[in-house]
C-alpha cells in the first residue's frame, strides 16, 4: 500500500483541517468547519416501547456528532449501546424520538438513495445474480436498463469480482458476498456510505483484505463513510476519527482523531497504533462493564 | 393464522455453499406422502415434506461421479423390481389368495386390455379434467388471497377466524354438502378438489409472505422502495419457493381426494373404475386402476417439480 499519509490521502479538500492533531481527544462533536457538516446529528434520542413493560426502552440519548464531507468515521461501543439504532436513524429507516439528523443541512425524513447501507449479513437478494443485485438500487433510481448493466459491471470490477456477475449469492463466499453488497451500495452513487459491522462475520484474513480494499475504494470514490465496528483495531485502522459510545442509553463519549505520519508497511505495528488502541480500550472498558451489568439485570 | 404452519423455506440469503446440484432426487418420493385429512395434518405436511426433500438432496449431492450415480439408480429401481417380484410370486405360490391379489402380470394384462378398448383413456380423461380444474382454480384464487392475507394485517385479522374454522373442517366431511348444493355432476367434484387444494396453497403463500427475511425488506427500504415496489421486487420473489411447496402439495391432493369423490358418486373416472371393478369382481381391473392413479400422481409431482426448479434456480437447498 502506498500514499497513505492520512491527510493527503484524498483529493477532495473538505474537512481535512482537524485531522493532523495527533491523539488529542476532542470531547463531543468535532469542531464544525466553515461549511455545514455532511451529516449533522443534533441531540438525537430514540426510545422504543417495549412489549409487556410500561417503561420505555431508551436506545440512544442526546447524541451530538458531525461527520465531515469525505470523512471516514468509525463508531465503536459496547454491545447493545445503540450503534445500529443510530445508523438506522441516519439511514432514515426509523425516526428519532427527539433531536434531528441533517444531511447537507437538510433534515432526514426517510430513507433515500443519497445514503447507502452495508449490513453485516450482506442482505443480498438470493434470487438475483451478483450483477442483478448491484442493479437493484439503480432500478429504484429508474436508470435505463443498458446503463444499469454497465454501471453494475463497473462496480463489480471495482470490488474485484470481475467475472462473477452471473453467480447467485449462495455460490459466493462470505467475503465475495460482502463485496457485492458494497458494490450494490456504491452503484447508485450515494454521498454517504453507512456500514454496520460489515466485516464482523468474515474470517480474519478476508477481513483484512476487505479493509484495505475499502480504504482504496473510499479514496477513489470520496464517499463519506460511517463505519460501525466493535473491533478497536478495525476502528483505528480504518477511521480518520473514532467515535466512542457509552453503554446504553448510547451517547458519544469521546471522538478521537487518528493520524499516522505514514501508512507504509504494517500500520498495526506502529507504536502510535498501540497508543490509540490503549486509549480507546481504556475508554471502552468501563462502558463494557456497565453494559454487561445491564444485560445481566435486564436479561 | 398459519401459526401452525412451519415455513418451508430454504436456508435464506446467507446459507449454503456453492451449488452442488442435488437434482433429480425428489422424483422418488411417493406421491401419496401427504394424507388429506384434518387441518393439523395439512399444516404439518410441508415441514416433513421439506425435510425429506433436503435429506434426499443431501444424499444425492454428495455423490457426484457417474459410477455412484449408476449405483444409486440401480439401488432405487432394485426396490421396485423386488416389489414387482414379490407381487408376482406370492399369489402364484398360493401364499396369498390369487383371487383377491392376482399376480402382477395378470394385472398388467388387464391394464393393457383397458388401454386397448379405450375405457382407460375415458376414465383417465374424466379424472384429469376434474383434478386440473379444481387444482387450477385453487391456484388462481388461493395465491392472491394468500398474498393479501400475508401482506395486509387487517385482511388477516378479518379473515382469520373463518379460515381457521374451515381449515380444520375436513374436505371429506364437506363432500356431502358439496353434493347437496352442486349436485352429483362435475361441479361438486371440482369444488371438492378445489377446496382440498386451496388450503396448502393458501397457507404456504401466507407463510411465504410473512417469513420473508426482514433484513431484505430493510435493505430494500433503505434504497427508497415504496410499499408497491417492495412487494413486487422483494416479497413476491422471496415467497416463490414457499408458494411452490404449497402448489406441489396441492397437486398431490388434487388426485388423492378426487378418487374419493369418484368413489362416492360418479359414472366415470379412475375412482369410479376402481370402485366399479371391485363391486363387479373384476379384481385385476381394480388393481390396474390403482396402478394408473399412482403413476398419475407420480407424473404430476415430477411435472410440478420441474416447473418449481425453473422458477427457483437460486435456491440453496
Amino acid at each position: 500500500m502506498s500514499a497513505h499519509g492520512r491527510a493527503g490521502r484524498r483529493g477532495t479538500g473538505a474537512g481535512r483541517g482537524a485531522v493532523e492533531q495527533g491523539a488529542s481527544a476532542v470531547p463531543g462533536h468535532g469542531a464544525p468547519a466553515a461549511r455545514p457538516a455532511k451529516i449533522g446529528i443534533r441531540d438525537v434520542g430514540k426510545t422504543f416501547r417495549v412489549r409487556g413493560s410500561d417503561r420505555p426502552f431508551t436506545a440512544v440519548d442526546g447524541i451530538d456528532l458531525d461527520v465531515r464531507e469525505g470523512e471516514f468515521l468509525t463508531l465503536v461501543g459496547p454491545s447493545g449501546c445503540g450503534k445500529s439504532t443510530l445508523l438506522d436513524l441516519v439511514a432514515g429507516l426509523t425516526a428519532p424520538t427527539r433531536g434531528e439528523i441533517l444531511i447537507d443541512g437538510r433534515a432526514v425524513d426517510g430513507p433515500g438513495l443519497d445514503r447507502g447501507i452495508v449490513f453485516q449479513q450482506y442482505a443480498l437478494f438470493p434470487w438475483r445474480t451478483a450483477l442483478a443485485n448491484i442493479e437493484f438500487g439503480l432500478e429504484a433510481k429508474a436508470v435505463p436498463r443498458k446503463e444499469r448493466r454497465e454501471r453494475a459491471r463497473h462496480y463489480l470490477d471495482l470490488v474485484g469480482l470481475d467475472g462473477f456477475g452471473q453467480r447467485y449469492p449462495h455460490e459466493l463466499s462470505g467475503g465475495m458476498r460482502q463485496r457485492v453488497a458494497i458494490a450494490r451500495s456504491l452503484a447508485f452513487d450515494p454521498d454517504v456510505l453507512l456500514m454496520d459491522e460489515p466485516f464482523a462475520a468474515l474470517d480474519a484474513q478476508t477481513r483484512e483484505s476487505l479493509q484495505e480494499e475499502l480504504l482504496r475504494i473510499w479514496e477513489k470514490t470520496g464517499k463519506t463513510v460511517v463505519f460501525i465496528t466493535h473491533g478497536i483495531d478495525e476502528a483505528i485502522y480504518l477511521g480518520q476519527r473514532v467515535a466512542v459510545m457509552t453503554s446504553r442509553p448510547g451517547r458519544i463519549k469521546r471522538v478521537i482523531d487518528v493520524a499516522f505520519d505514514s501508512r507504509e508497511g504494517d500500520l498495526r505495528a506502529d507504536p502510535r497504533f498501540g497508543e490509540y488502541r490503549h486509549h480507546i480500550w481504556t475508554l471502552l472498558r468501563d462502558e463494557v462493564a456497565v453494559a454487561q451489568e445491564q444485560e445481566r439485570t435486564i436479561g | 393464522m398459519a401459526d401452525t404452519l412451519t415455513p418451508a423455506r430454504g436456508a435464506g440469503p446467507s446459507g449454503g455453499t456453492a451449488g452442488d446440484g442435488g437434482e433429480n432426487a425428489d422424483g422418488t418420493r411417493p406421491a401419496g406422502r401427504a394424507v388429506p385429512g384434518t387441518g393439523s395434518a395439512r399444516g404439518d405436511a410441508p415441514t416433513a415434506d421439506d425435510r425429506a426433500t433436503n435429506f434426499f438432496r443431501t444424499v444425492a449431492g454428495t455423490r457426484t461421479s457417474v459410477a455412484s450415480r449408476l449405483v444409486t439408480g440401480v439401488n432405487r429401481s432394485l426396490a421396485l423390481v423386488l416389489l414387482a417380484g414379490v407381487w408376482e410370486v406370492l399369489p402364484r405360490t398360493g401364499a396369498v389368495d390369487p383371487v383377491f391379489v392376482p399376480p402382477l402380470s395378470e394385472v398388467l394384462l388387464a391394464w393393457y386390455d383397458l388401454l386397448l378398448d379405450g375405457r382407460l383413456a375415458e376414465h383417465f380423461q374424466a379424472s384429469l379434467t376434474r383434478s386440473f380444474s379444481g387444482f387450477g382454480l385453487a391456484i388462481v384464487l388461493a395465491i392472491p388471497l394468500g398474498l393479501a392475507i400475508g401482506w395486509y394485517r387487517p385482511v388477516a385479522d378479518f379473515l382469520s377466524p373463518v379460515l381457521e374454522l374451515f381449515r380444520n373442517t375436513s374436505a371429506v366431511a364437506l363432500l356431502p354438502v358439496f353434493i347437496l348444493i352442486f349436485g352429483l355432476g362435475e361441479t361438486s367434484k371440482i369444488v371438492f378438489v378445489f377446496y382440498a387444494c386451496a388450503w396448502p396453497i393458501l397457507l404456504n403463500t401466507v407463510s411465504g409472505v410473512r417469513t420473508v427475511e426482514p433484513l431484505l425488506v430493510k435493505s430494500a427500504r433503505s434504497m427508497g422502495l415504496g410499499p408497491v415496489r417492495l412487494f413486487q421486487k422483494v416479497i413476491l420473489p422471496a415467497a416463490v419457493p414457499t408458494v411452490f411447496t404449497g402448489i406441489r402439495l396441492a397437486g398431490a391432493y388434487s388426485i388423492l381426494v378426487l378418487i374419493f369423490a369418484e368413489m362416492v358418486g360418479a359414472k366415470a373416472g379412475l375412482g369410479y373404475l376402481i370402485q366399479d371393478s371391485q363391486f363387479s369382481f373384476r379384481i385385476p381391473d381394480m388393481y390396474a386402476g390403482i396402478i394408473t392413479i399412482s403413476a398419475l400422481g407420480l407424473l404430476f409431482n415430477l411435472l410440478l417439480l420441474g416447473v418449481e426448479r425453473r422458477f427457483s434456480t437460486w435456491r440453496t437447498t
